[in-house]
């Protein structure tokens, strides 16, 4: 923690080298960071507003209900999945130079973080767009978009930390965390509400995902409109101190081994 | 369990001590990486639970002290440990056991394009890796023009790194970690990859950056370098401290030790040449059966490759080898020292014209010297059953390096009889320095070290001894 600290600044750096990379030579640059989250919700319109008609209670209309979910989901599963990858593929980096190591499992986490926030305004139009359309969504609870995101930064750190470290001793890892991020999109009440699963256990499995009440935030403060109950944020605040305290502990017990794995 | 690396040394005037280290490794293809996460996790080792099978000992307790502003090389073979040791200074590398402590900012070169990033151009790299090091943005930006006029790479700075030469990457990487201002810096055979006028640039700066009562640990197998420059060197083998001493002392025992298993090698190669030829009958039969298909008498080893050995067989080389002074059989001589080649031949038939010549090649083909005895001027009368032929040379008067011996006994001719090259080779190092009674001789560099004697007239004062100490 404290090395990360120290180094802000690389981290800084290199957040900003790895945007700069993913858009370097394209015409449209940053732009693109755009491209696919309105791609999404323009399709996401044409499909669920004129082929299906999803008559669900509390979720109209079902597009926009959708990007209140799968902005975020983008934001965790490609953090996760880039930084699973983060050490194994910076192999050279890190045994040839003393390298703050534990920077670079963080490095995708903050870059798709911008990604992500680059995409916000396009859901506030959208949420606009339903409100002017007389859907009653969204309202003044967005101002606690910023405290949501930062409840989830350490989840997703933390996380993004332990599989980098646990990635470098089993290539597994990474299949396994690219398959399981498949299956926790639909283990997460993003394309529909907790209330609608019929099924006890199922749904007791969903509460218990620890994505779930970071999910059911993003929607309370986009698209319902208020505040998160007390319960989601003890589950949020719950998976945050875990995730970030146990891949703390993981990369820290295996850094010294780090290099030579690798 | 042992402290976490670097710490202080706390005593002032060491920069880095080592006290016991050692390293093993994990052979990976021994498998085993469930034991391993739990080792890794437990005890922050890799190789804490292994059997002796599935890991390498690359280093065995080695305790050095490195003082501040001591200029340190690490020499040794390839796989002696050098740059794990390097390694384990930088903080790269864990020791598996004993402790380390760093006292100082260090630089790290390790290998080629120390902590580059392919992908990006050589300016954000430039940033990133003096980040690394410890530097503030605004540190570096004012560093910036030096670290590429440096380099020499003005041209470049924008191109991805991945794009550069080898010699670029290098020329990058000590730019960068000489302009952040490290109190020690190590350097792993690097400097060899860039061309001539950067490594005296580099060296011109490494100079300055010791004149600063910095400290440096370089791993280098450019003895010269290591003579030049440092303070101390200690030579590594099989992941041991071999010798630790003055440069000097230590790289002639390093070198005269690769001589001597040069020398054996040479021994080995030349009795397993005799025992493959199957005796010298065998190879009279051999070269019998050749010249009925080739018809000079040619005994190949098949294909385009040169012929070793050829003639008629009227008279044949039984045996050689070469001995020193006290008529030892070696492989190995000190330049001016003295050499016998001691060779055995036989007649089947009695001779009165025949020819023993001798030469000495470079491994290139290069002939040093060659005479026989036509060429001095003996008359041959007669060659019956066996006989010994000593050619002694009371000072070999060879540079350092690997040479090879041809022997021949021919008719006065030229038609051969026995033709034999390459018959063994032998290894000759530099006499030792500045002993015996004219230091002139067997010092210097070059196929010939011939006597030489100076003499200075006027204006020149010499120290009273230039030896070592």
């Amino acid at each position: 923690m404290k090395r990360m600290w120290k180094h802000r600044h690389l981290l800084a750096v290199m957040t900003a080298r790895e945007l700069k990379a993913r858009y370097r030579g394209s015409v449209l640059g940053f732009l693109w960071s755009l491209a696919n989250p309105l791609l999404l919700l323009g399709v996401y319109t044409f499909v669920f507003s004129l082929v299906f008609q999803p008559r669900v209670e509390g979720q109209s209309p079902y597009p926009v209900f959708l990007v209140c979910g799968i902005f975020p989901w983008v934001w965790v599963s490609s953090s996760l999945n880039e930084g699973t990858t983060s050490l194994t593929g910076n192999a050279g980096l890190i045994r040839r130079s003393v390298f703050p190591v534990e920077l670079l499992p963080l490095v995708p986490v903050l870059s798709n973080l911008v990604n992500f926030l680059l995409s916000i305004p396009i859901l506030v139009a959208a949420l606009l767009a339903a409100r002017a359309l007389g859907h009653p969504v969204g309202g003044p609870a967005i101002l606690l978009l910023p405290v949501v995101i930062l409840a989830h930064l350490p989840f997703v750190a933390g996380t993004a930390l332990a599989l980098a470290a646990l990635a470098v001793h089993f290539k597994d890892v990474r299949d396994i965390v690219s398959n399981l991020l498949t299956l926790g999109f639909f283990l997460t009440p993003i394309l529909y509400s907790v209330a609608a699963v019929p099924y006890q256990t199922l749904r007791a499995l969903i509460l218990w995902n620890p994505l779930t009440p970071f999910v059911l935030a993003y929607q309370d403060v986009l698209f319902r409109g208020r505040a998160p109950e007390p319960a989601v944020w003890a589950g949020m605040a719950l998976a945050s101190v875990v995730a970030w305290s146990l891949g703390a502990w993981v990369f820290d017990r295996l850094s010294d081994t780090l290099i030579e794995a690798v | 369990m042992l402290p976490p690396t670097p710490t202080p040394v706390g005593q002032g005037e060491l920069a880095v001590r080592l006290e016991h280290v050692g390293k093993t490794f994990r052979r990976v293809a021994a498998g085993y990486p469930f034991r391993t996460l739990k080792s890794a996790l437990i005890d922050r080792s890799l190789v804490r639970d292994l059997r002796p099978e599935e890991s390498i000992r690359a280093l065995r307790s080695i305790s050095l002290r490195v003082a501040k502003g001591e200029a340190v090389a690490l020499v040794g073979g390839n796989g002696s440990g050098k740059s794990t040791l390097l390694k384990i200074m930088a903080g790269l590398l864990r020791p598996t056991t004993g402790t380390v402590e760093v006292d100082g900012r260090v630089a790290a070169l390790i290998e080629l394009g120390a902590g580059f990033h392919p992908e990006i151009s050589g300016r954000e790299n430039v940033f990133i890796n003096g980040a690394v090091l410890g530097l503030r943005r605004a540190e570096i930006e004012r560093r910036y023009d030096d670290i590429v006029a440096f380099a020499g790479l003005e041209d470049f700075i924008d191109e991805p790194v991945k794009n550069y030469s080898s010699g670029m990457y290098v020329r990058l990487g000590f730019s960068v970690a000489i302009h952040t201002d490290p109190e020690i810096l190590l350097v792993d055979e690097v400097l060899a990859v860039g061309d001539e006028a950067f490594a005296h640039r580099c060296l011109r700066r490494i100079e300055e950056f010791l004149a600063g009562g910095r400290t440096l640990v370089l791993v280098s197998h450019d003895l010269g370098l290591v003579e030049s420059l440092c303070d101390r060197a200690h030579w590594l083998d099989g992941g041991e401290l071999r010798l630790s001493g003055r440069p000097r002392q230590v790289c002639d025992a390093y070198r005269e030790a690769i001589a001597e298993a040069e020398g054996r090698q040479h021994k080995e190669e030349k009795e397993a040449a005799a025992a493959s030829m199957g005796g010298p009958r065998a190879a009279a039969a051999g070269g019998a059966a050749e010249a009925s298909t080739s018809g000079d008498g040619s005994e190949t080893h098949g294909g385009q490759e040169e012929p070793r050995r050829w003639g008629s067989r009227a008279a044949e080389i039984v045996a050689a080898r070469l001995c020193d002074g006290d008529g030892r059989e070696t492989y190995h001589l000190r330049s001016g020292s003295e050499a016998r080649f001691v060779v055995e031949v036989r007649a089947e038939r009695p001779l009165d014209d025949f020819v023993f010549g001798i030469g000495i090649f470079t491994p290139r083909g290069i002939e040093c010297w060659g005479t026989n005895t036509d060429l001095i001027g003996l008359r041959p009368r007669r060659l019956a059953g066996t006989a010994t032929v000593v050619v002694r040379c009371p000072e070999l008067l060879l540079g350092p390096g690997e040479y090879l011996v041809d022997l021949a006994i021919h008719a006065r001719d030229g038609a051969p009889y026995d033709y034999r090259r390459r018959v063994f080779a032998f290894t000759v190092t530099a006499r030792e320095r500045a002993v015996g009674p004219a230091p002139g001789r067997g010092a210097g560099r070059g196929l010939y070290l011939p006597h030489n004697e100076w003499r200075f007239e006027g204006g020149v004062e010499w120290e009273e001894d230039p030896g070592e100490e």
